[in-house]
């Protein structure tokens, strides 16, 4: 990875302190995106084989880029805007995250272990195992200092209770401000758009709205929702905001609950998916667009659309596409030249890729040099928030991902909670928007005492 | 070394998952909790999909069959800090819980078999209780029996504890059965072939308020008395067991160091495994429908598989069982409560004892893996099968963990989940042969501490069952004594 030779100063130039060395860094980018522009792509070992870890997904769905940040463990940072002087520090490494001596874990167990039968009942070598296994467990030391005092809950109540800022939610968003329906829209990002501001540019896709388009107050970014609870005042949000006072906890009591979240980037099962240098589509076309970083050479992996969409958006500016890699396949017309079918992808590489290697069509191996493998497939519904509110959620064999079932208007099983987008599925951004547009509708349809 | 990862928080590959079907587990709640993918700091949001869709290519489990496991909140890693900053009024009672439980699983899980259509004894309920007790049976030489499950192993009580296990009881009876409990547990891999991950780190009790400090002083001559080496610790000696522990407000303090922590799933696999290499048969996503009774006897329970005669029947279905009791008209007095409780993120041991207090029923612990694991009771939890989560729950545990623990703050809450403690009027179970059906024979009541209590108390069940040889347990235990007032109340309840 690298910063784009042409791109333009996207803030102001700060530096870092990785375990005692200095890094260059932009500040408000996310950590993990400065690291690996300056090339520093190992941020972590893993959990029980000690294997090299980089950021993969940018999305906070996985957990290949936590760090130990300011003293705090387990830090996705690759949503933690960086800051001059930041510590950062890499965790469940013994003597460094570049020579661990605990990677002899993955060697001694090629084939993985089954804790539940090693040792099982052996006399000494279970309890010497029980020890061990507990030093080793755990990721990330205790935090150093106490927490500050959190800023009191705020308890908030809107007719709509909109949650993320992507194609969907956003065409929504206009439907209930046309209509002066009172609604408010949490987006986990610092901006909004989803993948209209950080996807791959698709041919029909709308155009990404601005909050300052909506009413004004309307729309919270960087505000998590954490889980759509009940209690005796009835349903609500429960939503962490992160704001100049630092954390906050917010409850939305609302009369409907629009979810819009998208999806989750998820790991496809290959070869060394988890080396650094692997990274998801989406973390790769959100790194390209509004951070200017990208792969010198980059092999792509995967299906749909996106897939092609996204060796357009590399080929643009500047990364040498090595390998489009379509795994189900026919290789659509109009697809960039080179793209082809194949099958059991593996990534290569010691602690970084330097590689990519599938079978073609015809049975034959075939492996390029390149300095990243991107993971280019339908994102896994974020199915989360509509479970815990009463929707069914059933598995889509074609698609291979669980899904939010809902009509066509985005009505679920649950009275009070409509979904639109991403959520029920894997589509485009324009079939986002336009469900996003019908669910609200449908929703302002179903209020009862009129707009507000 | 080359690896394909499918979840990679908890480094579970690919060949984890088709292990853990080559091992029976092939429903997606089972294969969760079996290979550990799913519970790591992103909780499976990456690797879900990927799991299901690789049972799905393998032809472990039909689509229709193919649910994402319970998606619990919060959704994101959230601090104790922020958690904690909402004040809760604990004089009403909490409402509501997400989310809701499945009431009953996919008819595509269940068995494709037949149920035999008669065994010696069926025992209803498959967690701890019913499948230590099957397994005793066997060693005894009774292998005609049937457990009857209505989900996965693991899917109530038994499967959503916090492992902890501990000899400081209030009564003589739960002391002698725990200390037999814990011995047993210490050679579980040895004689199941499973490793339970037994760790010996103690329990700490704090105790706040005069009369419950003197409860706890009482009791800890009461340990003495019966061999458990509990003693009394001074504020300097309670802070050198867990460093950055708040002793504000503690009157008095206990500690046993041969009470521990567990690992409660793969007691369920060890006993189920023990179970059917005997020939018992364990059946799981089989619900149970009714009864047929004549002369004072039960002949049958009926399934949604089918029915099965039988001479004895074991009713061990924790909170579930006064409604299973209802089908045969014997009321029960025991009520389900809601018990809540979460999971951080996994940290470096920091922590060696399960600390509580017992005056407002928190506890928490460090699992072998490294979460904080903990909960807290509700005083004002009223009775019924809620298994839901709530933002108020978390918010007390937070504030109470915190007062505690004032460093934590910073430390992520993971996810958190509920289960049902079967409660009784003594706190005591529910034990022997129920009058006017005498072939009906009752094994809950355990107010949450069943799962420790299961492998003592499993052992003098099926030696009683098979040997005929009175018992005092199942007579001081049984119903009959709710009736003649005859109760000695269990006053060591946490959680």
């Amino acid at each position: 990875m690298r910063r784009l030779p042409d791109a333009a100063a996207r803030g102001k130039s700060i530096t870092l302190d990785l375990e005692g060395e200095t890094v260059p860094a932009v500040e408000g980018e996310p950590v993990a995106c400065s690291l690996i522009a300056t090339g520093e792509s190992v941020l972590a070992r893993s959990i029980k084989y000690h294997r090299a870890r980089g950021p993969y997904c940018f999305s906070g769905a996985c957990s290949h880029c936590l760090m130990r940040v300011d003293g705090v463990p387990n830090v996705y940072t690759c949503r933690t805007p960086a800051r001059a002087g930041m510590k950062l520090e890499r965790q469940n490494a013994y003597p460094s995250a570049k020579v661990d001596v605990f990677e002899a874990i993955d060697w001694f167990f090629p084939n993985g272990l089954d804790h539940h039968e090693m040792f099982a009942g052996v006399p000494v070598a279970e309890q010497v195992m029980a020890k061990v296994a507990r030093q080793l467990a755990g990721l990330g030391l205790l935090p150093a200092s106490p927490a500050p005092e959190r800023m009191p809950v705020q308890t908030l109540r809107t007719r709509v209770a909109l949650v993320g800022g992507g194609a969907a939610g956003l065409a929504a968003a206009r439907v209930l401000a046309s209509q002066g329906v009172s609604f408010l829209l949490f987006e986990r990002e610092g901006f909004l758009g989803g993948r209209l501001a950080a996807g791959a540019p698709e041919p029909d896709a709308p155009k990404a709205l601005d909050a300052s388009a909506l009413p004004s107050g309307s729309v919270r970014t960087r505000a998590t929702v954490i889980g759509l609870y009940d209690d005796e005042a009835g349903r609500f949000l429960a939503v962490v905001a992160d704001g100049p006072e630092g954390l906050r906890l917010l409850k939305v009591y609302a009369e409907r609950f629009l979810l819009t979240p998208g999806g989750h980037p998820p790991m496809l099962p290959f070869e060394n998916n988890d080396l650094p240098g692997v990274y998801a589509g989406r973390a790769a076309s959100l790194l390209m667009r509004r951070y200017g970083v990208a792969p010198e050479v980059a092999a792509l992996v995967g299906w749909g659309p996106e897939l092609y969409a996204l060796a357009r958006l590399m080929e643009e500016h500047g990364t040498k596409v090595a390998a489009v890699v379509d795994l189900k396949g026919p290789v659509p017309s109009g697809a960039p030249a080179g793209a082809t079918q194949g099958g059991e992808p593996k990534a290569h590489g010691r602690n970084e890729v330097s590689g990519f290697s599938y079978t073609n069509a015809s049975g034959k191996r075939v492996k390029v040099d390149c300095d990243a493998v991107l993971v280019a497939v339908a994102t896994s519904p974020s199915f989360e928030l509509a479970r815990q509110g009463g929707a069914k959620v059933e598995f889509d064999e074609a698609r291979e991902v669980f899904a939010v079932v809902a009509d066509a208007d985005g009505r679920t099983e649950a009275k009070d909670l409509y979904v639109a987008g991403d959520v029920t599925g894997g589509r485009s951004a324009a079939e986002a928007a336009a469900d996003g547009k019908r669910a609200a509708e449908a929703l302002v349809g179903s209020l009862t005492g009129g707009q507000s | 070394m080359s690896k394909t990862l499918i979840c990679s928080c908890e480094d579970v590959t690919a060949e984890d998952i088709r292990h853990a079907v080559s091992r029976g587990y092939s429903d997606v709640e089972s294969v969760k909790r079996f290979t550990g993918f799913g519970t790591g700091i992103c909780q499976g949001k990456g690797c879900l999909s990927a799991v299901a869709a690789l049972l799905c290519k393998e032809k472990a489990q039909k689509p229709a069959s193919l649910l994402p496991f319970t998606p619990r909140p919060p959704l994101y890693p959230t601090e104790l800090s922020v958690l904690a900053s909402m004040k809760v009024d604990e004089s009403k009672p909490p409402v509501g819980g997400v989310p809701e439980e499945l009431a009953v699983f996919p008819p595509t899980l269940r068995p494709e078999g037949p149920l035999p259509a008669k065994a010696k004894v069926v025992i209803i309920g498959g967690g701890i209780m019913g499948l230590a007790l099957a397994y005793n049976l066997s060693l005894r030489g009774e292998t005609d029996v049937v457990v009857l499950e209505r989900g996965y192993l693991c899917a109530g009580a038994s499967g959503r504890n916090g492992g902890g296990v501990r000899m400081q009881w209030g009564t003589s009876a739960n002391i002698e059965l725990a200390k037999r409990s814990i011995e047993l547990m210490g050679r579980f891999a040895r004689d199941m072939g499973i490793n339970v991950w037994l760790r010996q780190g103690g329990y700490l009790f704090m105790a706040r308020t005069k009369a419950v400090a003197e409860r706890l002083e009482r009791n800890v001559a009461l340990h003495n008395k019966h061999g458990v080496p509990t003693r009394l610790l001074t504020v300097d000696e309670a802070r050198e067991i867990v460093p950055g522990l708040s002793l504000a407000g503690a009157r008095a303090a206990s500690y046993n160091p041969e009470d521990g922590v567990i690992f409660p799933w793969p007691f369920l696999w060890g006993y189920a495994n023990g179970c059917r290499k005997a020939g018992i048969k364990v059946e799981t996503f089989t619900n149970v429908t009714g009864f047929e009774t004549s002369d004072g006897l039960v002949r049958k329970v009926k399934t949604d598989r089918g029915d099965i005669a039988c001479d004895t029947v074991v009713l061990a279905s924790g909170a579930w069982s006064p409604e299973i009791a209802k089908m045969v008209g014997v009321k029960l007095p025991n009520e389900p409560h809601r018990h809540e409780i979460l999971s951080t993120e996994p940290l470096k041991p920091f922590l060696s004892p399960l600390v509580s207090v017992l005056d407002s029923g928190l506890y928490f612990s460090q699992s072998m893996r490294g979460e904080i694991v903990g909960g807290m009771g509700d005083a004002k939890e009223p009775a019924g099968l809620n298994m839901g989560s709530t933002l108020r729950f978390v918010s007390r545990f937070s504030q109470a963990l915190l007062e505690q623990m004032p460093d934590l703050g910073h430390v992520k809450v993971l996810r958190q989940w509920a289960g049902c403690y079967d409660v009784t009027p003594d706190n005591n179970p529910v034990l022997g042969r129920t009058p006017g059906l005498e072939n009906l024979l009752q094994m809950s009541g355990f107010v949450g501490h069943g799962f420790m209590m299961a492998p003592a108390v499993a052992e003098r069940m099926a030696g009683w069952m098979t040997t005929g040889e009175s018992d005092e347990l199942f007579t001081r235990f049984n119903l009959r004594r709710f009736q003649e007032g005859k109760l000695e109340r269990e006053d060591m309840i946490i959680g």
